[in-house]
């Protein structure tokens, strides 16, 4: 498809205006941290960032999610859901956390279970993507697949080079969208800057510092459930906190209870759930499959790398960092990748 | 000489020979240069894995209950504030005393590892830190790197109250002086002269953005109840609900759960991946506990009754 | 420690209150009841950790 430019000077007037016309999530800044929030207008937003401390999965699968009403009567029970989606753009995602949206696709929109609650979030939203202008220690999304400058999973993607945004349009979503603001997104020649994105991507893809090759591993995985590795220090050391799972932007379990006044009226409500917490697949009887650490953080790192795989065909890590920069006691997952391969070869 | 961490090397090292302890609970150099993460030695052959510097702000305390049913002993690294969990473990009768070996080092402060990160050539290899007094040095194979302890200190070390072991079997390196910081209470004597409105709003900014990921009350060394109130379904005390009402209910309970527990490690607020200045609370109630009952901060000396756990005549009785 | 715990996160002072009353204590709790309930209405009704707030 075709490319455009948005000047510096007009992003204000395009946030302005997007966030009128649509439910507009960007990047802003809370005291010290980066989050992504729904905003209503361009004072709010923070583009000159490098990875937001939370990701914004939340657009798509809420940390609390309300699915339906209910109210018994006595004689008659009723049931109220919410309405669909709205209109929504997601602006400024770094391309780490729209090709993690990617990774919830098949697990929400699958042929076996369709989700609606997420469809209709999905299908009302145009991504508008940023590529990254700076790698940090922490990251590796180069060794999961994807790139600072990725277009996977963007509807537009956004290049800052210089005084201007270059902007590439990937889906007819995207197409759509910078018609209907052709006055922002100007028709130029953009063969320059498209010269220059590449320029850009490939300076950055030389500044990454982590060593992760995700080679064999999956092989090793599959023939391997029990391994005396996952019984060292990671599993003594982890305080079994959701900060990974919450941080991370292609975990997506949830727990779905209903919250209840006394008088027969409540919510049916969803919420982010962790697989590192004890009670997660706790079972009425009282029985837990993952009764340890070690069952819950091998669960967590095959889920990323050999679950999803399996089921979709997709790596369940997009090597953002998160976990990595936020763990409590320094669990990371690169260097889980990389002693399994030693194990791997070893073996 | 031998610098502080082959000092450690070799005391753990003779524990494991002679087999004192099964396992030593220490500092091993992390995934970043400037973290360290803990590790767990259990053969004298692991002993080189420890280390010793300004990235070692874990509480490594919190661990030994999980080794508290374990045949043999369990050596411990503690820092000077990370020693008052140990006591506090030992008067909450969560550990025993016999199986446990307190490696005490003297610790000049801990440096916040994402700002120091920050500074430091990506992938670089640390060679050696030097501590200036004020500063330390961070020697790296791409160069040094200067770190005043004013600006890149966690923030609980600038009012450290305990720069030495508190309780110790064996000390690691030379005492340090001590030093009273009456600036100790200051963030909680400015919040405590706002406006009732105003105190609303600063701690509902930061309460909203809570996640619930508990790891505030996990971290804890003190947490140390088998099943926790918020881990709950039946009944429900607090939903799994991320809001600000059910939020702040878990952080007040959350504070109020470790009042007079609390040593004032500063763990909770260091990991809060979303910045809530937790130690803002607990300061708050220890604060309160040296005003109202004269009582130091837990852990400080062994056997220290806690004034809310126990009974004295002299209560001040604010609810008579 | 509670209350004032509970007014440094911004509940007004006033709004929860602890007294020991023994069972012989009749006047005792109906002075307090009357004291508690005019604290009360002179406060309005509580906005903290309304069940509203999503």
């Amino acid at each position: 498809m075709e490319s455009r430019v948005v000047n510096k000077g007009q992003i204000s007037e395009l946030l302005d205006k997007l966030a009128k016309d649509y439910n507009l999530f960007a990047p802003v800044k809370d005291e010290t941290m980066t989050l992504f929030r729904r905003v209503s207008g361009a004072q709010d937003v923070l583009l000159d960032y490098n990875n937001s401390d939370i990701s914004p999965k939340g657009c798509f699968l809420p940390q609390n999610e309300k699915t339906f009403s209910y109210m018994y009567t006595g004689d008659s029970l009723e049931i109220n859901k919410p309405e669909g989606a709205q209109k929504t753009v997601l602006f400024g995602a770094r391309p780490c956390d729209i090709k993690a949206v990617l990774t919830f696709d098949p697990v929400f929109e699958g042929v076996k279970f369709g989700d609606e609650y997420y469809s209709s979030k999905r299908e009302n939203s145009i991504i508008i993507g940023l590529s990254c202008t700076k790698v940090l220690s922490t990251c590796f999304c180069y060794a999961m697949g994807g790139g600072p400058c990725d277009i996977t999973g963007s509807d537009l993607l956004l290049t800052e080079i210089g005084d201007k945004y270059y902007v590439e349009v990937i889906t007819e979503k995207g197409q759509a969208l910078v018609d209907a603001y052709s006055q922002i997104f100007a028709k130029q020649d953009t063969a320059q800057l498209a010269k220059d994105k590449d320029e850009l991507a490939k300076k950055l893809s030389g500044e990454f510092v982590r060593k992760v090759d995700l080679t064999g591993v999956k092989e090793l995985m599959d023939n391997n459930f029990e391994l005396p590795y996952w019984s060292g220090d990671d599993q003594k050391k982890c305080i079994s906190c959701g900060i990974c799972t919450y941080v991370c932007p292609t975990c997506h379990c949830f727990d779905i209870f209903d919250y209840t006044t006394g008088d027969f009226t409540g919510d049916r409500i969803r919420c982010w759930d962790s697989c590192m917490y004890p009670e997660y697949t706790l079972e009425a009887g009282g029985h837990n499959p993952r009764p340890t650490r070690k069952e819950r953080i091998r669960n967590r790192f095959m889920h990323k790398i050999k679950y999803h795989l399996d089921r979709y065909n997709m790596v369940g890590c997009v090597g953002c960092g998160r976990c990595v920069i936020k763990c409590p006691v320094n669990i990371d997952i690169t260097k889980i990748i990389n002693d399994l391969k030693e194990v791997a070869q070893n073996a | 000489m031998m610098n502080l961490a082959q000092q450690l090397q070799e005391q753990a090292k003779k524990l494991l020979e002679e087999k004192k302890v099964d396992l030593v609970i220490g500092f091993g150099q992390g995934t970043e240069l400037a973290r360290n993460t803990p590790v767990f030695i259990d053969s004298p052959e692991g002993v080189s894995a420890l280390t010793w510097g300004p990235f070692c702000a874990n509480n490594l305390a919190k661990y030994l209950s999980d080794y508290n049913n374990a045949p043999g002993g369990t050596a411990v690294v503690v820092k000077g504030c990370d020693a008052r969990s140990v006591n506090r473990l030992l008067d909450d009768n969560q550990i025993l005393r016999e199986k446990v070996v307190v490696i005490g080092v003297p610790c000049p402060g801990q440096l916040e590892w994402q700002k120091v990160s920050a500074e430091i050539k990506p992938g670089s290899t640390l060679k050696e830190v030097v501590d200036n007094g004020d500063s330390y040095t961070v020697k790296t194979d791409s160069g040094d790197y200067s770190f005043s302890k004013k600006d890149y200190l966690l923030h609980r070390c600038l009012v450290c109250e305990n720069p030495n072991p508190v309780i110790s079997d064996i000390t690691i390196g030379k005492e340090l002086p001590v030093k009273n910081y009456e600036e100790r209470f200051a963030e909680v004597q400015d919040l405590e002269k706002l406006a009732v409105n105003e105190k609303s709003a600063y701690w509902d900014k930061q309460f909203t953005r809570c996640l619930r990921c508990y790891a505030c009350r996990n971290v804890c060394s003190v947490c140390t109840c088998e099943v926790c109130v918020f881990d709950q379904m039946m009944p429900m005390w607090v939903s799994k609900r991320t809001n600000l009402s059910e939020n702040t209910a878990f952080h007040i309970t959350r504070a109020f759960h470790v009042a007079g527990r609390c040593v004032d490690c500063g763990e909770c607020d260091r990991v809060c991946p979303m910045d809530i200045p937790l130690r803002k609370l607990n300061v708050k109630i220890h604060k309160d506990l040296g005003d109202l009952f004269n009582s130091p901060t837990p852990g400080t000396e062994p056997g220290l009754i806690s004034p809310l756990g126990g009974f004295s005549p002299g209560d001040p009785e604010e609810f008579m | 420690m509670f209350k004032r715990l509970l007014e440094y996160v911004g509940f007004e002072p006033g709004r929860f209150k602890a007294r020991w009353i023994s069972g012989s204590e009749g006047a005792k709790f109906t002075t307090t009841v009357k004291e508690m309930t005019e604290t009360i209405k002179s406060l309005g009704p509580n906005k903290k950790m309304r069940d509203d707030i999503i």
